[in-house]
């Protein structure tokens, strides 16, 4: 079985650590550094999880999460969000986009506030990708 | 009456200074006199008394005239006028200039006693009034110490919360990289060990970086002004951030006036201001996704060619530019369009600085083109001896 994972992060270092952290626990790492490029490398390759970050440039990861919710193909792929914004604003703002366009985006799999412990990080992954199986 | 309410009588009649003096003295007034308009103002400055009592046909000043002068010294005291029969049209004038009352002669002891009864509570109650305002004036000013207090502890509670972010941030990425360097070296991975050891560089840069602009805006570093080449700081400035802005891929480049002159300023201080701007100059470059181009960041020196200041500097950067609705947070303490690359501390302490040297501060961006600070200092008016004070 593929052990895809996907980081998108626009911080160099905050991509270096988790596909370090990937790499060295058995997965694939794939790494984006905006929304646009992100949801480009999650159509091709169908990672089996994906991790990201909320600001980013171009496309920020409210919008980029959305997308993947919406596109048939990756709307099962789980999500774990990993972001230095507070869990509940970006809650807040997927109730809000919900409502404003009148969609049912379901919340992420796993939300993780910067800056991620990297035993913290591993098991969130784990716990996800162990409830998905 | 607790204490004996005091009362100046004026009159050039001696019979009725001494008929009406008992008379008031019964009443349980101190009773001053005087027998001419001369004489009652000299009374009515040793004497203070609160109302006065005063004939108005005097030889030499007249009651009116004296009426005026007692209010121009103390527009408090209250004036009733004695008048006698076909003396109304001066009764009448006099209450224009503010007597209190006026009584006709023969003198009634009621009518009197009406209205020295009327002129007390005139007096009772602009006394009551006063305190009150003073009351109120003491009671704001304890209210405003009670909010200074307040917002000054919800201050301290904003740096102390803001601080405690920075630092976890800044933790936080030492603690990957710390991560990283240990994989790597576990496994002998050298990419690991050397992606690693950038991230722990990174974040100590940082904590040093934040540690300096804490000191500098806590004031613990006190301006040392001296007379200096601005260029001389830029070329600093320049030497340092090459190799940062060489691993970002960004080009740093140089547009110094040979032409400055020395000027006095504080050459530690600007330094760290000009670090703070190539920086994030650098950093917005490195954001490039949102532009397609090569990242370029130039520091430019020149002379403002006004009369208010000497030297001046433009950090200029092509890189994603700062929007609108964050351009009136840029200079707050903890702000930070970095995300968890900043600590919101560097331009607070920018401008902190820049102020201190008597500047200015600008900024102009274009999001998605770039942006521009500029600083503007070494004012005319002052040397540097002049700006330490």
């Amino acid at each position: 079985m593929e052990q895809k994972v996907l980081v998108v992060d626009d911080e160099l270092h905050m991509r270096n650590f988790m596909t370090t952290l990937l790499e060295t626990s058995g997965f694939e790492p794939l790494a984006a550094e905006d929304g646009v490029k992100g949801l480009e490398l999650a159509q091709t390759h169908k990672p089996i999880l994906v991790i990201m970050d909320v600001m980013m440039p171009r496309e920020s990861g409210i919008e980029m999460y959305r997308k993947l919710r919406d596109d048939p193909e990756l709307k099962d792929i789980p999500v774990i969000v990993v972001s230095a914004v507070a869990k509940k604003t970006f809650f807040h703002s997927q109730t809000v986009l919900n409502q404003y366009r009148g969609e049912r985006i379901p919340e992420p799999a796993a939300y993780i506030e910067k800056p991620p412990e990297p035993e913290e990080l591993l098991e969130v992954i784990h716990s996800t990708l162990g409830g998905e199986g | 009456m607790n204490v004996k309410e005091k009362i100046l009588l004026v009159d050039d009649e001696e019979g009725i200074r001494k008929v009406l003096g008992i008379s008031l003295s019964d009443k349980g007034y101190d009773v001053f006199t005087a027998q001419d308009g001369e004489g009652a103002l000299r009374v009515f400055k040793e004497t203070k008394p609160s109302v006065v009592l005063t004939d108005i046909k005097m030889p030499g000043m007249d009651g009116i005239e004296l009426l005026g002068r007692l209010k121009k010294e103390d527009p408090d005291t209250e004036v009733i006028m004695i008048t006698g029969h076909g003396e109304m049209d001066l009764a009448i004038k006099s209450l224009k200039y503010e007597a209190t009352d006026f009584v006709t002669k023969p003198i009634n002891d009621d009518v009197l006693e009406i209205a020295l009864k009327r002129a007390y509570e005139k007096i009772s109650m602009k006394r009551q009034l006063r305190d009150y305002t003073q009351n109120l004036e003491k009671l704001v000013k304890e209210q405003s110490a009670k909010l200074v207090e307040t917002e000054r502890a919800a201050a301290v509670g904003q740096t102390v919360a803001g601080l405690a972010h920075a630092i976890k941030n800044i933790a936080g990425g030492l603690r990957g990289g710390v991560f990283v360097v240990e994989k790597g070296m576990e496994l002998g991975n050298d990419e690991y060990l050397r992606q690693g050891w950038d991230m722990v560089k990174t974040d100590v840069a940082r904590i040093r970086a934040m540690a300096l602009d804490l000191l500098n805006y806590a004031k613990e570093r006190i301006p040392d002004y001296k007379l200096y080449d601005p260029n001389g700081v830029a070329r600093e400035v320049l030497a340092l951030m090459g190799p940062r802005a060489k691993e970002y891929g960004v080009a740093l480049e140089a547009d110094l006036d040979e032409d400055l002159p020395d000027v006095w300023f504080d050459p530690e201080g600007m330094h760290r201001c000009l670090t703070n701007l190539v920086t994030n100059a650098i950093d917005a470059c490195a954001d490039i996704t949102c532009a397609e181009r090569d990242g370029r960041v130039v520091l430019k020196s020149f002379a403002p060619g006004n009369e208010q200041y000497r030297a001046g500097y433009e950090v200029a950067d092509n890189g994603c530019g700062i929007t609108e609705e964050m351009m009136p947070k840029l200079f707050q303490s903890f702000f930070s369009t970095k995300g968890t690359k900043g600590t919101g501390l560097g331009l607070m302490t920018t401008k902190k600085i820049v102020d201190e040297h008597g500047g200015d501060i600008a900024v102009q961006s274009d999001p998605g083109k770039g942006t521009q600070f500029v600083i503007r200092f070494a004012p005319m008016d002052h040397t540097g001896a002049a700006s330490e004070a």
